[in-house]
């Protein structure tokens, strides 16, 4: 399967072979949650049925608590498909999922010279 | 807790805390949307078609009408990596009306929004300033001089644009790294004098 990030073009294909990983489903089991939350992986079980080679790379990339959109740009796929991918991990108890702060509440003086800074030094 | 395969504790007590910051990029079809993110983007950026409606399901969140056809959306997003624990994230949203109700999920908790307009066709940049405006989402319109001239009069835009005095307008060619980079920090310093 490509994985190069890049699900577009007029071919149906690519997208309709990696909804295959979901059985089609386009939106998460349980609660919604955004494409900035922050994901931590809890357990790491050695074998359970059902879980697919993409779920379990969720599952290390994970350990360390990364957002949403991150777990689908390192694995290069669709951010809908990440995001029921991570909803199946939660439902079984493998993934804790934190909704994000709305920026006007986390953004302290610290935080906003650190972003201009960093936005500077690219 | 099973201690099979056990990798590490919750992160508790707040002593862990990783934050995701959005930003959107929003403006009319082929304004430069894509371009900027491009530009800015520390990560290769994605631009992944998204499916919005399941498959066999067979309702539509758009219409609430049955529909069997599967509608999808095309998304770019990329990343400026802040600190270890702080990242920033640039979507740039779909152009078509229609999918309003996903710039809402963008716009969530975003710290603000980019309204990319172009002088020769100044009224495709309104629903989005429209929409920010209403959502009282910090945003600033930046004007992307795709024949390179700098003859804009931001004062013009402003008024054309009926913007308020302490929305910042700025020219910009998202082509440009530096040019990006003061769009972002123009943004972030506006959002942060809303607060
Ligand atoms: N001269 C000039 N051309 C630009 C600039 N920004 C973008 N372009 C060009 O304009 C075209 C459209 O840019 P895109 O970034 O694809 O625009 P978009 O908003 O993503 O377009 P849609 O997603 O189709 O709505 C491309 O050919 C770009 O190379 C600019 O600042 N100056
Ligand atoms: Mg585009």
């Amino acid at each position: 399967m490509e994985r190069d990030g890049t699900v577009t073009d007029e071919d149906p294909g690519p997208l309709v072979r990696l909804y295959g990983l979901t059985g089609g489903r386009a939106r998460p089991p349980g609660e919604s949650f955004d494409l900035v939350a922050i994901v931590t992986t809890i357990r790491t079980p050695f074998e359970l049925p059902g879980l697919n080679p993409e779920h379990h790379a969720m599952l290390s990339i994970c350990r360390r608590p990364t957002p949403v959109a991150d777990v689908a740009a390192q694995l290069g796929l669709p951010l809908n498909i990440t995001r029921v991918l991570l909803g199946d991990l939660r439902r079984e108890g493998l993934v804790n999922i934190d909704p994000p702060q709305p920026a006007n509440q986390t953004i302290d003086e610290r935080t906003y010279r650190d972003v201009l800074h960093g936005i500077r030094r690219l | 807790m099973e201690f099979a395969g056990f990798d590490r504790p919750r992160p508790s007590g707040g002593t862990l805390t990783a934050t995701a910051l959005k930003i959107l990029i929003a403006g009319g079809f082929g304004v430069g949307k894509t371009t900027m993110v491009g530009t800015i983007s520390e990560i290769r950026p994605l631009h992944t078609e998204e499916l919005l409606s399941d498959r066999g399901v067979g309702v539509d969140d758009l219409s609430g009408v049955e529909t069997k056809v599967a509608t999808t959306v095309a998304l770019d997003f990329g990343r400026i990596t802040i600190r270890e624990d702080l990242w920033l994230y640039l979507f740039g949203t779909p152009g078509q009306d229609r999918f309003w109700f996903m710039w809402d999920e963008l716009a969530l908790g975003a710290l603000g929004a980019v309204v990319l307009a172009d002088t020769r066709r100044l009224q495709d940049c309104f629903p989005a300033v429209d929409y920010f405006e209403q959502l009282k989402l910090p945003f600033v319109v930046a004007v992307n001089c795709f024949d390179g001239a700098r003859r804009h009069d931001p004062a013009k835009v402003r008024r054309a644009v009926g913007l308020d005095e302490s929305t910042p307008v700025v020219m910009c060619d998202a082509r440009n790294r530096a040019s990006v980079k003061d769009v972002l920090t123009t943004l972030v310093t506006h959002a942060v004098s809303r607060r």
